[in-house]
């Protein structure tokens, strides 16, 4: 059917929203969610239990694909 | 210990300026319920790679959230990130991921497959980033079906990090053949680690989210 995929594009957005999905829309400021790894890298360690273990390091270059 | 309240999941994942295609090719920009998806990935990458610093803790437990199915589990995730502390967080991270040999979990996708790492599955997944150009930097040694990495992988696709925004269609066999098969079982083992907590709400955040994802993507057969 020609509308099939018009419905499921329909179907898929409806069901994201009403999973919680949609609340995205209509937001002005944020905190990050997304580039995190890359942005954390510059950071110096903060307060006394914070360790920036070997693997975690690596880990930080290893996130910049 | 609170923290700030009453951020909203909107306001802290509207972040970033939405993505803007290079090569001067003319992309359309996903809807919001689709950067959402980005958003979340992105941040299981994020508290994946590394233990939450104090002001992604502070944001976390600041949210304010809605009565949907990934509202709960966010609830859930910022009630933990209210109970966390700085040093309870790294520590859990240490025993969940690093450990003294090695943690209590292992999060490569060939381990989870094959019950070993850097076999075939990364293999695999190497062929596809080839082919989706996506690669790591030059210096890195830890193997890309890393949990954070393939989360973050997906999230680049669905946002156009790597240049435009992939189709569903793209996005979709990524996400089948190389996090389906195995991540739903991470996220949940996450949840019933002995050493989580906090990461106890990341595991089923994560758990939910996926099924999410796999009902969502078949409904675009």
């Amino acid at each position: 059917m020609a509308d099939r995929p018009e419905r499921n594009k329909a179907k898929r957005r409806d069901f994201l929203r009403l999973v919680g999905l949609g609340s995205l829309a209509g937001a002005a400021t944020a905190v990050t969610g997304g580039k995190a790894p890359e942005a954390q890298a510059e950071e110096k360690p903060q307060g006394a239990g914070y360790r920036e273990t070997p693997h975690v390091k690596k880990y930080y270059d290893t996130a910049k694909f | 210990m609170r923290w700030a309240r009453g951020r909203t999941l909107t306001e802290l994942f509207a972040a970033e300026a939405r993505p803007s295609p290079r090569n001067g090719e003319v992309a359309e920009t996903p809807p919001d319920e689709e950067l959402f998806r980005a958003r979340i990935y992105g941040l299981l990458a994020r508290l994946l790679a590394a233990p939450p610093d104090m002001p992604l803790l502070a944001s976390l437990a600041g949210l304010t959230t809605d009565n949907s199915e990934l509202g709960h589990a966010f609830a859930r995730l910022a009630e933990a990130a209210g109970a966390a502390t700085l040093p309870g967080v790294a520590e859990e991270y240490h025993d969940l991921f690093i450990g003294l040999t090695r943690g209590e979990l292992l999060p490569y996708g060939s381990y989870y497959l094959t019950g070993f790492l850097n076999e075939k599955p990364l293999a695999e997944l190497r062929e596809t980033l080839g082919r989706l150009a996506v690669a790591r930097a030059a210096d890195v040694k830890e193997p890309e079906d890393h949990v954070a990495a393939v989360c973050e992988v997906i999230a680049g696709l669905i946002d156009g990090s790597y240049g435009t925004p992939q189709p569903l269609s793209v996005q979709r066999g990524f996400f089948e053949t190389h996090m389906a098969p195995w991540i739903g079982r991470f996220f949940a083992d996450l949840e019933g680690a002995q050493a989580a907590v906090f990461y106890a709400a990341v595991g089923r955040l994560g758990r939910r989210f996926i099924e999410i994802e796999r009902a969502a993507f078949a409904m675009d057969a």
